[in-house]
């Protein structure tokens, strides 16, 4: 077979003729992504290393693992499995939540207003964390909380049942704040994907809405929620602020310990701290990794 | 009694009548085709058979039964989408399997069912591919194979053909025919193309606006279409208003240009108006030996479209299109000559206006 060329600049890359030209090196193409990679470079590439190396470097300046070694202390154990142990349960309730949420707004036969007010009301409250969601709980949840107050005048005493907003509970109830705005934003689209025909050929065949959902509907949404909820957990992970603000440092948590032994003044140890962060960035690097995974697999499906 | 009956059924979305009165008798292994532009109803039409819109009134019976109400997945109807509709994390085997599954066939009736049906569509090097993996071509015949594994009293295909390139087109139509022979199955086959309609079905179903315009076999309806929207719709054609001259032997004019009809006019009277139809290809020059219809008629524009040449020409004051096969020895008339035309009796049809 013959291949044909083509003269035009905008097609040089196009298949023709079966044969295949490798894409020309544009640099004009490539000049608006610079300030993408400036950006990564100042606030990501080069703290990472720096944080790399001065996890590496001990009380003298020199280089050392002394730091690593006192990862597997019963504090930096504890400090992380607390982490993980929030991380956890809120990326598996926010992504229940969030998911059953989503499949409402996206499946439930609402009106479009509702839709519209979900996701913009789920991508606001995604963002609210740190100093003014810790406060706003307190305000609410708060010992002398509006909420709590209201409680109060049905007669129930939540503080005296058990509940403390300053608990494992507390922050569970905080983070779920903005991780199932994060759900419901991020598998809105995988449900959307779902396509009708799908539903309607199984039908079809013979199959019930159970036998659609645990067959079809689930599997090819699957790799999308674990993904997402993967993504939550990374989210809680990281999270400093909000728990600093509502426990004031005395939750122990892998982002507090690194925040006390980098700029505390009982437990300083610069290099700890670096550690610490290190262990975290390669949990999320991991994390991260899963979801990409996950999210291609999910993409192949829903194209 | 017809193996499908679809009786006086009517679909209604609010106030908007979207399928009205709709009468239809399906043979058992009959392939009758609903042709029509976006909208007309045939869509609906199908899906009121396959269970996912439930009519506002009429009866659909199946091999006797009224499936009427019945839920999609309690009638034994297959369906072909016109998207496929693969489920996308299985294989070829597991979606051609997914029916007689859910069913809860034996392993090993599947197995054999499974085997049957990749054969049937020649994809036996895919079975263990996922549909993104198929071209489209491909995915349709699984398509086909899942919807026929569950021996479906009738097939439904809504639009199967519409994504595919048009070599793809040609080649699987023949196929879907192919195998609904072999199978004796009854089939529905929803198109808006009128060559596709003409080249697969036993019949077809003309419909415009929710209304039947006309059934009958791919000749029948080309040939002699009853109405003028189903004169227009299949087929190119030319048509003019003209009035009838004399009924008794059939006699119209256009624009003061007699033309002879073989079509009984007695029911008329002179000077009705009617609309009258000829297709481009029953036009020709006239030969030496004289016809009825020799008419003088101005060569507007030539129009090479391959395996036919178009000619424009005017007869009167109204423009008619002309077809004749294309070959390298043809005789070509130059435009603005003046030339004789003709066409038989029976090209003349005659429609109500």
């Amino acid at each position: 077979m013959k291949s044909s060329q083509t003269s035009d600049p905008q097609l040089s890359n196009v298949t023709v003729g079966g044969a295949s030209r490798p894409p020309r090196l544009n640099f004009g193409h490539w000049l608006g992504v610079i300030p993408f990679f400036v950006f990564s470079g100042l606030f990501l590439i080069a703290p990472t290393l720096i944080l790399a190396y001065r996890s590496l470097e001990g009380a003298n300046g020199g280089l050392t693992l002394e730091n690593y070694q006192q990862l597997v202390s019963d504090t930096v154990i504890s400090a992380y499995a607390m982490s993980i142990k929030i991380s956890l349960t809120t990326a598996i309730l926010g992504g229940l939540i969030g998911f059953l949420i989503a499949w409402v707004v996206s499946m439930g036969g609402l009106p479009p207003r509702f839709r519209l007010i979900t996701t913009t009301f789920s991508g606001v409250a995604a963002n609210f964390a740190g100093v003014p969601l810790a406060s706003a709980y307190v305000f609410t949840l708060g010992r002398v909380g509006l909420v709590t107050a209201l409680f109060k005048m049905f007669g129930v005493e939540l503080y005296k049942n058990g509940f403390s907003l300053y608990s494992f509970l507390g922050l569970i109830l905080v983070y779920l704040y903005f991780q199932i705005p994060l759900m419901v934003l991020t598998i809105l689209p995988a449900l959307d994907g779902l396509k009708r025909e799908w539903r309607e050929a199984a039908e079809n065949l013979g199959a019930t809405p159970v036998q659609y959902w645990s067959r079809v509907a689930f599997p090819v949404l699957m790799p999308s929620i674990l993904g997402t909820m993967i993504l939550l957990f990374g989210n809680s992970f990281g999270a400093h602020a909000t728990a600093y603000a509502l426990t004031g440092g005395l939750f122990n948590l892998a982002t507090l310990l690194i925040g006390q032994q980098i700029s505390g003044d009982v437990l300083h140890n610069p290099g700890l701290g670096y550690a610490v962060a290190m262990g975290m960035v390669i949990i999320m690097a991991f994390s991260i990794l899963i979801y990409s995974i996950l999210q291609r697999r999910s993409e192949r499906w829903l194209k | 009694m017809s193996y499908l009956s679809i009786s006086h059924v009517t679909k209604q979305f609010g106030n908007t009548v979207v399928v009205d009165d709709f009468n239809l008798e399906i043979e058992k292994g009959e392939f009758v085709s609903f042709l029509g532009p976006s909208g007309c109803g045939k869509t609906t039409t199908l899906r009121m058979v396959a269970g996912f819109e439930i009519p506002t009134s009429g009866k659909i019976l199946l091999d006797g039964a009224d499936i009427t109400d019945k839920a999609p997945n309690q009638r034994n109807v297959g369906m072909i989408f016109q998207s496929y509709a693969l489920f996308p994390n299985m294989t070829v085997a597991q979606n051609i399997a997914f029916g007689l599954s859910v069913r809860k066939e034996s392993r090993e009736m599947i197995t054999q069912r499974v085997d049957e049906m990749i054969n049937l569509i020649n994809l036996e090097k895919h079975a263990t591919k996922y549909p993104y993996q198929l071209s489209g071509g491909q995915q349709q015949r699984v398509s086909l194979a899942r919807a026929l594994a569950i021996h479906p009293q009738v097939l439904l295909l809504d639009e199967p053909l519409s994504a595919l390139d048009a070599k793809i087109r040609v080649s699987l139509r023949a196929e879907i025919r192919a195998i609904q022979k072999k199978l004796g199955i009854t089939a529905i086959f929803v198109t808006h193309d009128q060559e596709e309609a003409l080249s697969i079905s036993d019949r077809i179903v003309v419909m415009n606006v929710g209304v039947m315009e006309q059934v009958g076999t791919p000749f029948e309806v080309y040939n002699f279409p009853t109405t003028v929207f189903s004169a227009n719709f299949v087929g190119s054609l030319n048509n003019a208003s003209a009035e009838v001259v004399n009924p008794a032997s059939g006699f119209i004019s256009i624009d003061g240009v007699q033309f002879e009809s073989a079509v009984d006019l007695t029911q008329r009277k002179s000077g009705d108006k009617v609309r009258v139809a000829i297709r481009p290809e029953r036009l020709s020059f006239a030969s030496e030996q004289k016809k009825a219809n020799v008419v003088d008629a101005t060569i507007e524009n030539i129009t090479f479209l391959g395996s036919v040449v178009r000619i424009r020409v005017k007869i009167g004051g109204t423009k008619f299109n002309m077809d004749t096969f294309n070959n390298p020895f043809l005789d070509l008339p130059k435009i603005g000559a003046v030339e004789q035309i003709t066409c038989s009796r029976e090209a003349v049809l005659v429609l109500d206006e």
